[in-house]
């Protein structure tokens, strides 16, 4: 019972977040994938971590690298709001709220170095080299 | 969302892909050979000169291109776009698929450079404020201009207004910000018109950055005209040598090379992570980005201007003229740069631009060069030594003109170190450090 609400609950997060992203394909790649299981999460998946505590993320400027159309996850534990946004083409934007271990699930469809930057820290997160 | 994201360039999407690290050993490679060639073996006398006529093209050519008609049509044109530019931007939804950035960041900064390349001159043809001034001569017949553009002022306004422009796209706190670009539009619009209006076009061939940067691009075009005025082909390294060597010729220049290399070196992590750690506040982070833009650009005219010089057998006033007499030679090197790295925004950025513009905000953009990585990290590469080539080319033939004898030889030397030296810095970071 407690699992499943947690299941849902997780499925709302990254149906919730995804909608912003507008496509019907990106929603659906991330329901499939329970993005916070990470023990069982094959290799193929690359997987961000930051963190925001009193005003301040960290780690920033992080350097990745991944594969055209692979799932990238961004895990984020924060104590405020603040707003992801994931300069590739097309754009993705993602609402942060004040919860530990929200994940964020997209993939890039052109190579290309793409910034992952939290909007109201004004700070790059991670600089993606999409190849 | 009343402010849009801050973002690299003011545009969204992603950047390029480094360029691998062989093509970057290869371009450095044929860089070393080229100038070694060019400096030991290539030609000891001057073969090009600004007067050597081209091969005249049929004269309708030159009856087309200057007839009124077709001068107001283009101005009319001109005049239409930046009228229907300014209502996209103010009925425009208000956020980052505003058509204004894409407009200003592409199609004026990096497409001017493009058509001004195959073209010629194109900005003054375009340019709305020229239209107006036109306009304001033929309904008041016999007008006067109150002050003459004064001799000293050179394209210092050019540089200061060049510099204003890097300076939004890529010190300022957010250059993404619709109302930051329309502030800087309505500045560039209220200067350049007065300036217009109180000094008439010369003002515009020598204060208006965006003329100016167009007058520079067209140094490279294919096209001259001859002293009869008809319009010809001509070898562009001749037409090199018709750049007007004003006060801040080399600044102009300076500016152009040294904020397209900054571009690429804020986006190292170094520079990243140092700018977050020193800096707490947005306003602190551009001065930061401020002061590193503006050392970009002084070393870049420094350098040139102590390696122009770096010769014996000069006075002192002869000495001094050096720079401005081999500024041309870095034209070829600003293309070069410029292309290598805008190229991927001008045809992708523009895709979307044009779209806003339309209003077709979810047409298909096709990413020609992103999906190829490898054919754009050799165009890359490519444009930087086709420019440094052309630039060792040009310095060496006009050092045999203006270098007195005896020093011909190791008078050229430091503009030869100098020159390798912006390729090879060119090519690190484009290589991404």
């Amino acid at each position: 019972m407690a699992a499943t609400v947690v299941l849902t609950g997780a499925v709302l997060a990254t149906a919730g977040c995804t909608s912003s992203t507008e496509e019907p394909a990106d929603r659906s790649s991330a329901t499939a994938a329970p993005a916070l299981s990470d023990q069982q999460a094959p290799p193929a998946r690359v997987v961000i971590d930051v963190t925001i505590k009193d005003g301040q993320a960290t780690p920033v400027n992080q350097q990745v690298q991944a594969a055209v159309k692979q799932p990238v996850i961004i895990r984020v534990t924060s104590d405020a709001e603040d707003e992801l946004h994931v300069h590739a083409s097309p754009e993705h934007t993602f609402a942060v709220k004040p919860e530990s271990l929200q994940s964020f699930q997209f993939a890039v469809e052109v190579p290309g170095k793409v910034d992952v930057e939290l909007h109201d820290l004004n700070r790059v997160v991670a600089t993606i080299t999409v190849q | 969302m009343t402010t849009t994201a801050v973002l690299a360039h003011g545009l969204g999407g992603s950047a390029d892909l480094p360029i691998p690290f062989t093509y970057a050993v290869v371009g450095a490679a044929w860089t070393l050979t080229f100038t070694f060639a060019v400096v030991a073996l290539a030609w000891r006398k001057p073969r090009f000169d600004p007067d050597i006529p081209g091969r005249p093209l049929p004269v309708w050519v030159t009856t087309v291109v200057d007839a009124p008609v077709t001068r107001w049509l283009i101005g009319a044109a001109g005049l239409a776009f930046t009228a229907w530019v300014a209502v996209a931007a103010v009925t425009g939804p208000q956020d980052s698929r505003n058509a204004l950035p894409g407009v200003f960041y592409v199609l004026l900064w990096v497409g001017l450079v493009a058509l001004s390349l195959f073209l010629g001159p194109v900005w003054r043809v375009i340019s709305p404020v020229r239209t107006v001034l036109r306009l304001v001569r033929v309904t008041r017949d016999g007008v006067t201009f109150p002050r003459r553009y004064p001799r000293r002022l050179g394209y210092w306004p050019a540089a200061a207004g060049l510099f204003a422009f890097v300076w939004l796209e890529l010190a300022s706190p957010d250059p993404g910000s619709l109302t930051a670009v329309k502030i800087w539009l309505l500045i560039y619009l209220a200067v350049t018109l007065a300036g217009a209006l109180l000094s008439g076009p010369r003002w515009c061939s020598h204060a208006d950055p965006f003329e100016v940067y167009s007058m520079i691009a067209s140094r490279c075009a294919p096209w001259r005209r001859n002293t009869d005025g008809r319009i010809a082909i001509a070898n562009p390294f001749n037409r090199l040598l018709s750049l007007p060597v004003r006060p801040g010729t080399v600044t102009v220049l300076a500016v152009l090379l040294g904020s397209t290399a900054f571009d690429s070196f804020s986006a190292m992590p170094v520079w990243r992570n140092f700018v977050d750690t020193h800096t707490s506040g947005t306003w602190d982070a551009s001065a930061v980005k401020t002061a590193g833009l503006l050392l970009f650009v002084v070393t870049v005219a420094v350098t040139f201007s102590l390696a122009a010089a770096a010769t014996g057998g000069v006075d002192r006033e002869g000495r001094r003229a050096l720079p401005g007499l081999m500024a041309h030679s870095l034209i070829p090197i600003v293309i070069g740069y410029v292309f290598a790295h805008y190229l991927t925004y001008l045809v992708e950025k523009g895709q979307q631009t044009v779209h806003a513009l339309m209003g077709s905000h979810d047409a298909e953009v096709y990413y020609l060069l992103s999906m190829h990585p490898s054919v754009l990290a050799s165009l890359k590469v490519g444009f930087v030594l086709l420019g440094h080539v052309a630039g060792v080319i040009a310095a060496h033939d006009r050092a045999l003109r203006v270098l007195p004898k005896g020093h011909q030889m190791t008078g050229q030397l430091a503009m030869m170190l100098v020159m390798v030296g912006y390729t090879f810095t060119g090519l690190y970071l484009l290589f991404g450090g």
